[in-house]
């Protein structure tokens, strides 16, 4: 498998996550959310695909979506965690860190031996 | 920054062409929230690109950065319906999940050539029970000097087939379509999980 494919496919799989814990601190609507992702990470390819994935999360449960009108010159459309999706999220990174854990000691090990 | 008549053109017909596409395969209130909440995104950046010198430079960049709008409604789609034809199960939305995935992938293509097969001849027996009761000297299966060559319906029935069967074929043939029904939904959901499991590994 190609490096560039391995890295999107890290990428796609970390997304959900990473849009999970854009919200964990209180409600951010896309934009908010997309400038986020981009302040701490390169996740963000295409700022359009964001959205669709908001969209599914939601139906999925895991976020609460709210239009608000008035607070700028168009209205934003809020994301909020909800409760199992404050779970899924617990998972996700207790998921995340057992995995990346695990993946530190082999290449720990890795390099051991190779000495 | 406030848009020009051009740069609003320039965006409207972004959003006009994503709303089209979106609607090929969402309904419509959901293709007009998604369409709102692209706008909102747009008219945010736009807003804060207040004082740059090229309006139409800004616009161009703002556009390109959100993606071309059939990919942003391609994201949409794959995001959206196959998840709904998997978790609901119903025809209707896993056919135009099945239809999306033939339309644009090589597997897909042959999966739903074979689910299109096992659709029409479910849709082949219900037919038949159908019509027994109406035309019950037309419906049967067909022998011709004594082989059983088919089962069907046949207009104008022809002196040399003998059509044999009594009303015993509507529930049989309810039976095997909706055996077959459930049999292709089944494995066309099937195939949509398989699918979506790919996607997100």
């Amino acid at each position: 498998m190609p490096l560039d494919t391995w890295q999107e496919q890290l990428r796609r799989g970390s997304l959900d996550l990473a849009i999970l814990l854009s919200v964990a601190s209180g409600p951010r609507y896309g934009l908010a959310i997309i400038q986020h992702l981009e302040t701490f990470t390169d996740l963000v390819v295409g700022e359009g695909t964001i959205y669709p994935i908001l969209g599914r999360l939601t139906r999925e449960g895991l976020l609460d979506a709210e239009w608000v009108e008035g607070e700028a010159p168009h209205p934003r459309k809020y994301y909020r965690l909800t409760k199992a999706g404050a779970k899924r999220l617990t998972d996700m990174k207790e998921g995340w860190r057992t995995f990346a854990g695990k993946i530190d000691r082999l290449m720990a090990a890795s390099e051991t031996d190779h000495r | 920054m406030n848009l020009s008549t051009a740069g609003e053109s320039r965006v409207n017909g972004y959003l006009f062409v994503l709303e089209r596409s979106l609607k090929t395969f969402l309904p419509g209130e959901t293709a007009r929230d998604a369409v709102r909440e692209i706008e909102s995104h747009l008219r945010e950046r736009i807003a804060a690109a207040d004082g740059a010198p090229n309006e139409r430079d800004v616009v161009e960049r703002i556009l390109a950065e959100l993606g071309p709008p059939l990919r942003v409604a391609q994201a949409y789609s794959a995001e959206r319906t196959i998840d709904e034809a998997v978790a609901t199960g119903r025809f209707v939305p896993i056919v135009r999940a099945v239809w999306q995935l033939a339309a644009t992938t090589v597997t897909g293509f042959f999966a739903g050539l074979g689910l299109f097969v096992g659709y029409v001849t479910s849709m082949g027996f219900f037919a038949i029970a159908a019509l027994k009761p109406i035309f019950p000297e037309n419906v049967g299966f067909q022998f011709v000097g004594g082989i059983p060559v088919g089962l069907g319906a046949h207009f104008p029935r022809s002196p040399d087939v003998d059509l044999r069967g009594g009303y015993w074929i509507i529930p049989a043939a309810l039976i095997f379509g909706m055996g077959i029904f459930i049999a292709t939904q089944r494995g066309a959901r099937r195939y949509l999980a398989w699918w979506r499991a790919r996607r997100h590994s």
